[in-house]
This record gives C-alpha cells, structure tokens and sequence, in this order.
C-alpha cells in the first residue's frame, strides 16, 4: 500500500477546501467570485479550479487573455473587465468547471433584475433543447429548482454541449449542474 | 431459441460507434451477433456472456480483466486454437468459440492447418507499444530518417488513447483541452505520414529477446491459424508497452464482472458495450472518478464509488464532475467481500477508521452487476527485464520500473523506455517521453536532425514544469531513485 499517503501534495486546494467539493464560499476566498459591482456589468466565468495542476486549455482558448496563467501549474485568475462572456472557456475546460453568469444579458432580455442567466458545460444525454425544464443542482447534488433553457450551444470543436439556464439571481454561483425534467 | 440481449450503446453524447459489417460467431454451439471491428471478447459481453474461462485448479468461473491482452481470464479456444486471448482477437464470419477447462486444452485441434512463415527484418529503432508513447517515439525517428518498426499486440494502433473520451488537461503542446480518442486519431495519422519510413506489425507480441545478438522475436498473428514468426534487429529500441491494471485482494475478487476500470472503459468506450448496468467502482482517484463519469455517459448507473482514503487522490475537478451528478462517493470504505452464483450479484464493503481498521458494525451489502478496480497501475517491464535493463522496485512510479538516463536510455545500451512502463503517469506525459525516447534513439546510433534534437529539449523541458505541479512531488521523488546518468 505504498501510495496510501500523498503528504507531499497536498495542495492549496484541498487545504481549503472542507466539504469534500467546492463551495461558494471557498471561491470567494480565492477571489473566484467577482465583486458585486463587477457583476452588474459584465458576463464573469466562475472557475471552480482550485488546484495547481497542469492545464491551460481556458488560457489558451480565451481570445482577450482574460484569463491569467503565467505558467502550466498556475490556477487560473480573470480579469473579469476584459471578459466578453464569448463562453469558450466554459466550453474548453477539461475539468468542466467553468460556468459562466451573464445577468447583464438577463436584465436587457428579460428587462429584470432578479435572473441570471448561466451557461453550464454538459456532457450526458438526453441533451436539452431550447424551452425544455430542467432541474438545476448546485455542487454537492443539492436540489435548487426548476429552470427553463434559453439556448444550447453545440460546437463540434469541444463537444461539450452548454446549455444556458435561466435562473433566480441568488443561485446565479450555485447553479453546476442540470438534469432534464420528465 | 431467442436469445436477444444486446449490451451495444447506439446513443452517446460524445463518441459515434461505427459497426462495421455484421457477422455471426458461434460460442458453444449458439449463434451470436458481432460486428466486423469487434474482438470476440466484446462480441461475447454484448451478448450477455461474462464468464470466459475456468480456474486451473478449482474450476472456478473467471471473466476477462484487463480487455487490452495483458491477463489470461480471456483465454478462449477458438477455431480449435488453445489459448487464444479473445479480447485483442478481431472476430471473422463463422469463428468457433469455446470454453477452455484448466490445463486440459494445450494442443490445438484445428480446422484449417497452421501456418508460421518466419522472417528476419532489420530497422533503426524497433519500438514496442503503439500508444501515445510509442507513436510519439516513432515520429521523431522517423522524421530523422530512421527505418522504423512498431510493434503492438492489439489490432489497433493508439493503446489506451482511444478509450478516453474526457478532454485531457496539460498544454498545447500535449493537445491539452483535446480527447483521447482524438489525439489517437491524431497520432496515428502523423504515423501514417511517414508510411515509408514506418512499418506496423499490429497483432504482434514480442515473445523473446536474443542479448547477443540484439535480435527481438515477436509473434504476429495475421488471421487465425496464420503467423508471422517475426527476428527483428534493431539498432535501437524503444519500449512502450504500458501498464497494467492492479487487482485487489478481496475475496470473490476473480468473480465474472469483476475487472479493471480501464478494462470496462475499453468496452464502453472502444466497442459502445455497457459492460455492467449497476457497477461498483473501487478506487476514487482519477481513474475511478473519470469512470464513473464515463459510465453516466454511456448510461450506466454507478451504484457507489468507493475509496480506503480519507481524501480523494484525483483532481477535484473531476471529481466534483460526479459529487454534482450525485454519484455516491464513499470514502473511508472498502470491500468485504463480492459474492454472487457464477457472477458477481452484490459486494459488503465496510468503513475504515483512521488507522484504516474496520468500523464495527459499518458492513453495508450493495446489489450490483458488477465491480470495476480502479486502485493503479503497474509497470509492463517484462521485456525490458528480459532485454537486460537493470530494474528497481520504486513504489511512487508504479512498481518495477528500469533505470534510466535523463534522456530515458536503460541501462542496456540503445535501449529506451518511455510511458507508463517508465512511470505511471499520464499520456501527455508519455508522449513528451516517446519524443524523447524517440528522438535519443536516433540521435544515439548516427542520426543528426536539428529539429528532433529541438524537439528533445523541449520535452524534456515541458516535462520538468509538468512534474513542477505539486500534483506530481511524489513521482519527482520517485524518478530520482532510478536516474542514472548516460
């Protein structure tokens, strides 16, 4: 049982991390949650990335370098200003840990204040279409709600599908994962 | 007389399975369905047949466990062939399959003779492996202007890669944000290009080794009944021959249903066979975790991931994929014991405290189908012992593994390792180690070529910022116990 023990990589990550996953509150800790203000004006990619591991495929496919990573092992940071909300690193990321929260977007199309709309890399079947309901989980399987779909972008490129939920702002950081209703 | 089950996946968010054409094998006396590209072991599983062999001594029923030609449990007469590994064997129109009992089958009683045509070939670099080591390697030798020989023991080319279907993490350079099964394509296609400079013998097994000659015996097997008895002499080699999977001491562990991780991703993922409806996985590092995924993908419903430690061993990320679909994840618990009648039905697994004792009272029975091992790997360095490479036993890269220079030469001169035989690691890693590998094999025997030499240096560079991660502090420490300097 040689490789019981992994003390030396213990990682920044795990140190903060108490749950056994992610929690919102971890990420603000690591300044992975914009500030409020940040978030009336701009789409701001939620990277639940929190370990030191060596991948850069968000960096690399971020057409404005929003996305900062001085080296392979480097976790990665946003510059949430000069992120476009163009989606492609929820699309790239290997670990799928890359939602994005748009509520600018949802303000101007459903001219209110209290809805997000999050897009969520998805890899399972069946995939949704446009109007279906969907129930959304957060990251520890926890039921949040019922919310429609307002898109679903398919690039042949990833293959990973996103499916853009409509959802009450306050689970705009919450909302990871969707299962079709039936 | 219908028997009708059909384990194939038709509908998957990510792969599209080509079937090519449809034939029919027979498995003791009864008729079965298969695909042309299927090997008679995936032909068998889609069927709803998991047990393949008996033990030597008890008769125990045994099914396939590894599906990638490293274990025996698939052994198989076929066509009135002993011992023929069913899972590297492609099916053909009208195969004959059936059960062998222990030790009583050695002679074949075939229904067409045997033939072994024996032919004596030299190259620059003979590489063994075709995965993403072994491809890499041959590239850069052949990009040199080296003769070329790969050797793999599956009909296809690309090794584990075309079973991943999750986007690998890593770099541009290592294809990072790509799926395995793409770089494979990949890989191969590259190969392709250098077709004049690079020969493939797939179904091919390196069987011997000859020291002072430095002639390598490999057996290919063309069709069934139809061999190749190949003396290959190279000037160099490369040795690419992987891992494979570990077991767990458990009883009910030799169970039908019961097989490596990796072993129920070939079937998921290379042939689209649901090799379980309601599996157990044991081990929650990233094998296990990016299984379980993978088996969501394929619709399959994991009943529990479990694992002895506190703490997961994967990247979060990949585990969090399955903690939000609401997979259970069960750490601090390890397995009794599997039972079942013929086949595994159910498993007790318990909790462990901290110093890994059972909780008393913590037994819980789980019904299930099957029971996939995800707890490592271990170094494939038969021929690299056969060959004469000093080995040593280094527990943080796998296992047995050979000493080797920075630039990944075996203490047997012009004898190169790279892969997962070198380290368990991960593809993009063995990758970098085949461009290495490849490239010193050529440049060690006369070869000069300023971009495979830029080539070297940059992998060995990127390797080093890989290992820098401290994901990867153990296997840092562990390589410094078998370099050695060239």
């Amino acid at each position: 049982m040689g490789d019981v023990k992994r003390k030396d990589s213990k990682v920044e990550g795990q140190k903060i991390i108490e749950a056994g996953y992610v929690t919102v509150n971890d990420l603000k800790k690591v300044g992975n949650i914009p500030s409020d203000e940040i978030v009336e004006r701009y789409a701001v990619p939620i990277i639940d990335c929190l370990e030191e591991i060596p991948c850069t495929p968000c960096h690399d496919v971020c057409p404005t370098g929003a996305i900062v990573m001085p080296t392979m092992n480097d976790r990665p940071r946003v510059k949430w200003e000069a992120c476009t909300g163009c989606t492609l690193c929820a699309q790239a990321c290997p670990g799928l840990a890359i939602t994005i929260v748009n509520i600018p977007f949802a303000k101007k199309m459903f001219k209110r204040d209290d809805l997000a709309l999050v897009s969520i890399p998805y890899e399972m079947l069946p995939i949704p279409k446009k109007g279906d309901k969907v129930i959304v989980y957060n990251r520890g399987h926890e039921l949040l709600g019922e919310a429609e779909v307002f898109s679903v972008i398919k690039s042949p490129k990833f293959g990973t599908v996103l499916v853009n939920i409509v959802v009450p702002r306050k689970w705009a950081y919450e909302a990871k994962y969707i299962e079709l209703k039936r | 007389m219908s028997q009708e089950i059909d384990k194939r996946i038709y509908e998957h968010p990510i792969l599209k399975f080509e079937r090519r054409r449809p034939v029919y094998i027979l498995f003791e006396d009864k008729r079965i369905k298969a695909y042309e590209n299927e090997t008679v072991a995936a032909a068998l599983y889609a069927a709803g047949v998991i047990q393949f062999s008996y033990s030597a001594k008890y008769h125990r029923p045994r099914g396939p466990f590894c599906m990638i030609g490293k274990c025996s449990q698939c052994l198989m007469r076929v066509n009135g062939v002993p011992h023929v590994r069913t899972c590297i064997t492609p099916v053909e129109d009208g195969m004959t399959v059936e059960f062998e009992h222990g030790h009583d089958a050695e002679l074949p009683t075939p229904k067409q003779p045997i033939h072994v045509e024996k032919k004596n070939i030299e190259y620059d670099v003979v590489i063994i492996g075709s995965g993403p080591a072994g491809l890499s390697a041959a590239i850069q030798a052949a990009r040199a202007g080296a003769k070329v020989a790969v050797l793999d023991q599956s009909p296809v080319l690309g090794g584990q890669l075309i079973k991943q279907t999750h986007k690998f993490f890593g770099t541009k350079e290592s294809f990072a944000g790509t799926r395995g099964v793409d770089i494979a394509k990949m890989l191969v296609d590259e190969v392709k290009d250098y077709d004049e400079n690079i020969d493939i013998y797939p179904s091919t097994q390196a069987i011997g080794y000859f020291r002072r000659e430095k002639v390598l015996v490999a057996f290919q097997t063309k069709s069934l009944g139809k061999y190749n008895l190949l003396n290959l002499k190279g000037k160099s080699y490369v040795i690419a021959t992987g891992a494979m999977e570990r077991s767990l001491v458990f009883p009910g562990n030799d169970l039908p249903g019961v097989m490596g991780a990796g072993a129920a991703q070939t079937l998921m993922n290379v042939f689209g066979i649901r090799p379980a409806e309601e599996p157990l996985i044991i081990g929650a590092g990233n094998v296990g975790v990016i299984i379980a995924y993978q088996a969501a993908q394929a619709g399959i419903k994991v009943k529990a991931v479990i694992d002895i430690l506190p703490k997961t061993a994967a990247y979060l990320v990949h585990a969090a994929k399955i903690r939000r679909m609401g997979i259970p994840i069960l750490m601090r618990h390890t397995v009794q014991e599997a039972y079942g009648n013929g086949k595994v039905e159910g498993a007790t697994v318990y909790e462990v405290d901290d110093k890994f004792r059972k909780v008393p009272g913590s037994e819980k029975n789980i019904e299930i189908d099957g029971i996939w091992l995800a707890v490592g790997l271990t170094p494939s360095v038969e021929v690299l012992d056969l060959m004469g490479a000093q080995i040593k036993f280094v527990p943080e890269l796998g296992g047995y593994v050979p000493l080797r220079t920075p630039f990944l030469e075996t203490t047997v001169s012009n004898v190169f390792v790279a892969g997962d035989a070198s380290c368990i690691e991960e593809a993009s890693t063995a990758m970098m180690e085949g461009k290495i590998a490849g490239a010193s094999a050529v440049l060690n025997i006369g070869f000069k070529n300023d971009k495979v030499e830029k080539e070297r240096k940059n992998a060995v560079e990127w390797l080093d910022m890989f290992r820098s991660s401290p994901h990867y502090a153990r296997i840092k420490q562990g390589l410094q116990k078998v370099l050695v300097q060239g």
